[in-house]
């Protein structure tokens, strides 16, 4: 009996060994397939130059836009502390496009999982923060620029554009925080983050192009405002 | 060969039981402080590490060769504390996966409580095989029966 007792009890921690061995492997083989995929790079070389040639010829437009306005030349009806103040906002705008925290990004030859998030952020510190709702949402909400004509069309415009814009990227960095997570892989969540890299860095980018239009699309009607004024 | 090799895992056990004991303290010492919890939380964690020391320091000086000789038991101690380090120090270090810098810890603890619960698993399981693994056939015995056997 005791003989049985003995025989049993090593094939049970036999089998409980054999379990843990192939949990173990399962792990530390996991993990050396994680740590490859967040380490994949995506080449966007072509990508960015084609999308640095656009967001340059953007830039040059509101540039232009805002530039038709001069306060010591102007001899319109027009309130110029509303002109002003639309300038400047434009102005510090721009100054953020051209930020070398935000250009940096179209040099890129190759991007990976940490550049698509730090490019997300950015987007949505620098450009959605920072420009579109501290300085273009602010500027429609002071009583000067509310004078300017045809404020009440492009207002409505750009408090729609601007909460779709808002939203726009959420998903994207939650996305990528959550493969950090890495528990048991599907074939499904696989597929996803092969693509995670690529499909991030273009989601942001084509809001950020969005933010651009919506930008040259308030520099525009500036332009229509000093012009006809 | 078996011998040699057997000797070399058994070795090898030791060290990688330390190394994952420390990193496993460093990564939750240093999530505790972030938390402000009180240090005295972490001990239930060590517990597996400690029993499964406790167990490795009896195994070689009851000299037990139903453990210590059993290159199966040592091989899996050696992939389960290798993996324990493997995932300590991607925490640490991977900075490929964004929450290790998004909060400024320096260690993604995210990525690490994932594996918590199977650390825990594997450590008590290997617990567990050492002391069903202990218990054998008194070595005279089984001589005593091979002769017997023999004749």
């Amino acid at each position: 009996m005791k003989k049985f007792l003995l025989e049993y009890a090593n094939v049970f921690a036999y089998t409980i060994t054999g379990l843990i061995f192939g949990l173990a492997f399962f792990l530390l083989f996991i993990n050396f397939y994680h740590m490859q995929e967040l380490a994949e790079t995506v080449d966007v070389s072509s990508y960015n130059d084609t999308n640095k040639a656009t967001v340059e010829s953007k830039i040059e437009t509101i540039r232009n836009n805002i530039s038709v306005y001069n306060q010591s030349t102007y001899t319109g009806s027009l309130n110029i502390y509303g002109l002003n103040t639309v300038q400047l906002k434009l102005q510090d705008c721009l100054e953020i496009l051209e930020s070398e925290d935000m250009m940096k990004y179209f040099e890129l030859d190759e991007i990976g999982i940490k550049d698509s998030y730090n490019f997300t952020l950015d987007f949505k510190n620098k450009i959605l923060n920072d420009c579109l709702v501290m300085q273009v949402k602010s500027m429609f909400n002071t009583d000067t620029v509310s004078m300017l004509p045809n404020f009440n069309v492009i207002k409505p415009y750009v408090e729609l554009n601007l909460d779709t814009l808002l939203d726009s990227t959420n998903y994207v960095q939650s996305n990528i925080e959550n493969s950090d997570h890495y528990y048991f892989s599907t074939e499904t969540n696989k597929a996803n983050f092969f693509n995670l890299v690529d499909d991030s860095y273009s989601d942001v980018m084509n809001s950020y192009q969005n933010s651009l239009d919506l930008l040259v699309e308030v520099s525009n009607w500036y332009r229509n405002v000093v012009l006809g004024g | 060969m078996k011998k040699i090799f057997n000797w070399l895992f058994y070795g090898l056990k030791f060290l990688l039981l330390i190394a994952a004991l420390g990193l496993t303290l460093f990564v939750l010492i240093r999530m505790n402080v972030r938390l402000e919890k009180n240090m005295m939380s972490v001990l239930p964690e060590l517990i597996p590490f400690a029993l499964l020391l406790i167990l490795f320091i009896v195994n070689m000086i009851f000299k037990q060769k139903g453990v210590n000789e059993n290159i199966f038991y040592n091989l899996t101690c050696c992939l389960v504390l290798a993996t324990i380090v493997c995932v300590a120090l991607r925490a640490v270090l991977d900075t490929n996966m964004v929450l290790n810098e998004k909060y400024g810890y320096g260690v993604d603890f995210n990525f690490f409580d994932n594996f918590v619960a199977y650390i825990n698993i594997m450590l008590y399981g290997l617990s567990i095989a050492n002391i069903l693994f202990m218990f054998r056939e008194k070595e005279d015995k089984v001589q005593k029966s091979k002769k017997l056997k023999k004749a």
